[in-house]
């Protein structure tokens, strides 16, 4: 269950995103954290990435990814997301696990794909600190293409990060650098 | 001045690269220690070259720039390669902990040459900063780091290539001339 059913008010620069901090309850976490752990990742590396992600878990049927899968994406929820950016209703979610581990990163990408409408990332390593990496890093980008890194949220325990996908939402995650396991639950609000 | 290691001019020599290069998936040879001298002091003139998505580095003028526009440079590739290359730009690159660029970079490119010098005097394979060429439905080419190598490749329109992204724990930083050539 979510432990958390408010959306604080959306920042707007460097473009909308808002994080929820406390997301699940306690029981829920530990149920959640229990199943991801126990699914099969596989490595993927490209010129953009180093990772380790999940199979896709939208239509995966398992007792707690049933329940993340509701409390990410039920109706209710849905509705509040699409309140809090004032964006046309959001019809659906997908979503899967990904894994960075040392090493692993994610280069500058804006995350356009056709319906997406809202990213949103659930992050699940307890005690994860700024020198560790693995922190989302946000571009701002002027009408020429310049790019500034303007924020660097690191992915706290058990914290929502929800931003609106558009030409400006450029993003990264930073290369880890301790030996740890960066654990998310990554996906799109559809329209 | 700059010159060939006589190995790689010698006609035995020239005609087991070009049945290398012309046999190979993606065509590629790589010339260890292909200058007599290589460059030893590395002190180029570098400014950070950057765009979203697609590259951030460091960029220069070519530390070798006349050699690789010299007849002797271009007789070497025509008779190693069999090709016609003809002369279009030449830079040094030098990618420092972070930086990166990306395959879609060079998406809009036509058939080319694509030479590489590496001047990476000390590096490790963990560190990334390697050299990545992508051909449909071809195993990708991987070329590592190594000082003193020259590397040549063609590449044909929807190829691609991209160094990849260098690690923030490097300890040190990738220096190369990187030239390309046209092709008829």
């Amino acid at each position: 269950m979510r432990k958390s059913e408010k959306i604080s008010i959306v920042k707007e620069f460097p473009y909308p995103h808002v994080i929820v901090k406390d997301f699940l309850d306690a029981s829920t976490l530990d149920i959640v954290i229990d199943a991801l752990a126990g699914l099969e990742y596989d490595f993927k590396e490209s010129d953009l990435f180093s990772y380790w992600a999940s199979v896709e878990l939208t239509n995966i049927d398992h007792p707690a990814i049933n329940i993340l899968r509701d409390d990410l994406g039920d109706e209710l929820w849905r509705k509040k997301v699409a309140e809090a950016f004032s964006s046309k209703p959001l019809s659906s979610i997908d979503m899967a696990a990904y894994v960075y581990g040392l090493g692993d990163f994610l280069l500058p990408h804006d995350d356009q794909v056709e319906e997406r409408i809202i990213a949103y990332s659930l992050h699940l390593t307890p005690e994860i600190s700024e020198e560790m990496g693995g922190s989302l890093q946000m571009f701002d980008i002027d009408d020429n293409n310049n790019s500034k890194l303007v924020d660097s949220v690191i992915p706290e325990y058990n914290s929502l990060i929800m931003f609106e996908v558009s030409k400006h939402s450029w993003h990264q995650v930073g290369e880890i650098l301790q030996d740890i396991q960066r654990l998310t639950v990554t996906g799109w609000y559809h329209g | 001045m700059v010159d060939i290691n006589f190995y790689y001019l010698e006609d035995a020599t020239l005609s087991n690269l070009n049945r290398i290069f012309n046999s190979a998936d993606i065509p590629f040879i790589r010339l260890s220690k292909f200058l007599n001298e290589a460059p030893d002091k590395i002190e180029p003139k570098l400014s950070s070259e950057e765009k979203i998505g697609y590259y951030n580095r460091k960029i220069g003028n070519a530390l070798l720039d006349d050699f690789w526009k010299s007849s002797d440079f271009n007789d070497f590739l025509c008779k190693a390669t069999g090709l016609k290359p003809k002369f279009r730009k030449s830079n040094h690159f030098s990618y420092y902990p972070g930086d990166y660029s990306l395959l879609h970079m060079d998406a809009s490119e036509t058939s080319r040459l694509l030479v590489v010098y590496d001047l990476t005097k000390e590096w490790r394979q963990e560190w990334g900063g390697y050299d990545l060429y992508t051909s449909p439905d071809k195993d990708p080419l991987v070329c590592n780091r190594d000082f003193g190598s020259l590397m040549i490749v063609k590449l044909d329109s929807g190829d691609l290539s991209c160094t990849r992204y260098v690690s923030l724990k490097s300890q040190f930083s990738t220096y190369m001339d990187c030239i390309t050539y046209d092709l008829e």
